[in-house]
């Protein structure tokens, strides 16, 4: 797969390099386009763990989305803990409350399991608004302390000034790195083929001695970790939590959508269904302006075609089509 | 106790719309295993063309009833027929992608052309009767919804009957069971589906032309009513029409209960965590044949 190897750098340097002509120019909106492609990018390689390895159709990941951004906006408001110590906690928080709710829900297969996913979230939200030591409706408010220096910025992830954008562009490149590393190592990983296994065939992994149980929570709790750890940064980047807007069903609907795009199961097929679906919504915000069109979900509207024609004619996504050799065929033309 | 007791009328009532609601979806995924996350956006239309009727030609949505379930049902079997024929084969999760992309478009054609603004039928027999009410022992009744009630559980009947005592529903459930089984008896198991489909869009579109009298219309509405139909049908039990029926008012009975004790907003959040409670201890769901 050299190929492979030459598309990966070139797509790194071009994620590195992004944000700074930006920058320059001073159109920092597109530093924030490249930061929601992040997350949602962070967000589908996360779904695909339980969604395309362990093949378990969860709807409901938002819930710890929620979780990671309410426990670290509650450290940081209650007892001053900065961002990251309160990333690793909301992890854990998410990780373990995860296993604790999904271990009975796994007695149920298919599209009951899923369903269940809804449940829960359909449950989250009254709690979200009614709770009043998380804020209720309201939420909670993240106070702005802007720190001296790019690296005091950096260590409480709290960018501010004409770099803000650009700081937290970066700082999502880190948590999506981090995450793609990660999961690349779970892919390869004994735990990387139970969950294969379990989604080809779960009597026959059973058969072999595989916990399915066991291995179904493990997967969605890594599902929930990734989630919750992008909840923190969306948290420190809104500067606010409250519950319409962390439990939102774009949360799951977006990755998932774009896992599905660009391939499901596959490393990769979130990154690259996020780069092609994020932008088209922000594209068209700016294309319509304030045209007759304009907010009238025409962004939703080609999501909706994009899905189905992807669902009927390539359901592996847009990875899957065979690109080495179309790129192989070209190469004797254009030399 | 009259409180509870008035709870669980005004429950009722909601749960034999409910039932309607969700009696398309137990055919399609309940009998003919196939998923729809469309169904709250067939309902969705459904609202939205009463609202229409009525606000330009002045149309009662209880007339408008009929052009209604006649183009949607229509609408399922080309939705059948180009998408979902296609992908039927596949993985189960190419259908719930087909569904949600189906979901995400006609919500928003919607948008695009009405605006997400919120919509009330003004003019109907239903809204005008919203005052007159009957007493029972203690308990009211509002006339609306008991005839809306009424009306529902008849259609209801009818497609319990439709499907139980006829031999065009025998074909389905033979499809259901086994397909190719049925095509040797000389079934067209496609074309089975293709009614199927039909048939579930026309009836949540009608229970949405029926819905229209007590609440209002915007494109999102849907989502609300699909996974409640979910959750009613998961309880009920597969492709058990009398199940939804028992489930649906249990759901209704839930909701109207819970609203006396606990903030409005949890009002579903009870409907879930019994659906929770019940998969894990029954996953065949109330009254699952299976």
């Amino acid at each position: 797969m050299r190929a492979g190897r030459i598309a990966l750098v070139i797509g790194a340097l071009a994620a590195i390099v992004y944000p700074i002509p930006l920058q320059i120019q001073g159109t920092t909106y597109y530093q924030t386009v490249g930061f929601l492609v992040l997350i949602n990018a962070m967000l589908g390689v996360g779904w695909n763990v339980i969604g395309g390895w362990a093949g378990q159709f969860d709807f409901g990941p938002q819930v710890f989305f929620a979780v990671g951004a309410y426990t670290a906006a509650l450290l940081y408001v209650k007892l001053g803990v900065d961002a990251w110590l309160g990333l690793l906690a909301a992890v854990a928080v998410a990780a373990v409350m995860c296993a604790v709710l999904t271990y009975p829900l796994t007695r149920l297969r298919g599209h009951y399991f899923a369903i269940a996913t809804v449940a829960i979230w359909m449950i989250a939200q009254p709690i979200g608004a009614t709770w009043e030591y998380i804020g209720g409706s309201q939420g909670l408010f993240l106070p702005v302390k802007p720190p001296a220096g790019v690296v005091a910025e950096a260590l409480s992830l709290q960018f501010s000034g004409p770099t803000k954008s650009m700081g937290y562009y970066y700082a999502a490149l880190v948590l999506f790195a981090v995450t793609l590393a990660l999961m690349a190592l779970v892919e390869r990983s004994k735990l990387g083929y139970y969950f294969r296994a379990i989604r080809d065939d779960q009597e026959a992994a059973e058969g072999i001695g595989i916990d399915s149980r066991l291995y179904k929570v493990i997967a969605r709790s890594i599902t929930a970790a990734v989630f919750a750890a992008a909840g923190v940064l969306y948290a420190f980047w809104a500067l606010s939590v409250f519950p319409e807007q962390v439990l939102d069903l774009h949360w799951s609907t977006l990755p998932i959508m774009a896992t599905v795009v660009g391939g499901i199961g596959r490393l990769w097929g979130p990154v690259l269904g996020a780069v092609i679906l994020i932008p088209i919504a922000q594209i068209m915000s700016t294309t319509l302006g304030t045209g007759p069109l304009a907010g009238r979900g025409i962004d939703l509207i080609v999501y909706g075609l994009i899905i189905i024609l992807i669902a009927a004619f390539r359901p592996t996504g847009l990875l899957s089509l065979p690109w080495a050799r179309w790129l192989r065929l070209r190469r004797p033309a254009t030399a | 106790m009259t409180e509870l007791a008035q709870a669980v009328v005004n429950g009722l009532q909601m749960g034999f719309l409910y039932a309607l609601v969700a009696v398309g979806l137990t055919i399609i995924w309940g009998l003919m295993e196939m998923i729809n996350f469309a169904h709250g956006e067939f309902l969705m239309l459904g609202m939205f063309g009463a609202w229409w009727l009525s606000d330009s030609v002045g149309l009662d949505p209880l007339l408008a009833i009929v052009p209604i379930a006649v183009v949607m049902y229509a609408f399922g079997v080309l939705v059948y027929r180009h998408l979902m024929r296609r992908v039927q084969g596949g993985d189960p999760f190419t259908q719930i992608f087909a569904t949600i992309g189906l979901l995400f478009l006609l919500q928003n054609a919607v948008v695009a052309g009405f605006t997400s603004d919120f919509r009330f039928v003004n003019d109907s027999l239903l809204v005008r009767l919203s005052g007159t009410r009957l007493s029972l022992f203690g308990i009211t009744f509002g006339v609306p919804l008991l005839l809306a009630a009424g009306l529902a559980l008849v259609l209801f009947l009818a497609l319990y009957l439709l499907i139980e005592r006829t031999e065009f529903g025998l074909a389905l459930q033979a499809t259901s069971e086994d397909r190719d089984a049925a095509r040797l008896v000389g079934i067209r198991p496609q074309r089975m589906f293709a009614v199927a489909w039909g048939l579930g869009a026309a009836l949540v579109a009608v229970a949405g032309a029926i819905l229209v009298n007590f609440f209002s219309v915007y494109p999102q509405v849907g989502l609300q009513f699909t996974v409640l139909a979910y959750a009613v049908v998961a309880l009920g039990g597969f492709g058990s029409l009398l199940g939804t029926l028992l489930a649906a008012l249990l759901v209704g009975v839930i909701q109207s209960v819970t609203v006396i004790y606990l903030p409005p907003a949890f009002k579903d959040a009870f409907v879930f965590a019994s659906y929770l409670l019940i998969g894990l201890f029954r996953p065949q769901g109330l009254f699952g044949r299976f």
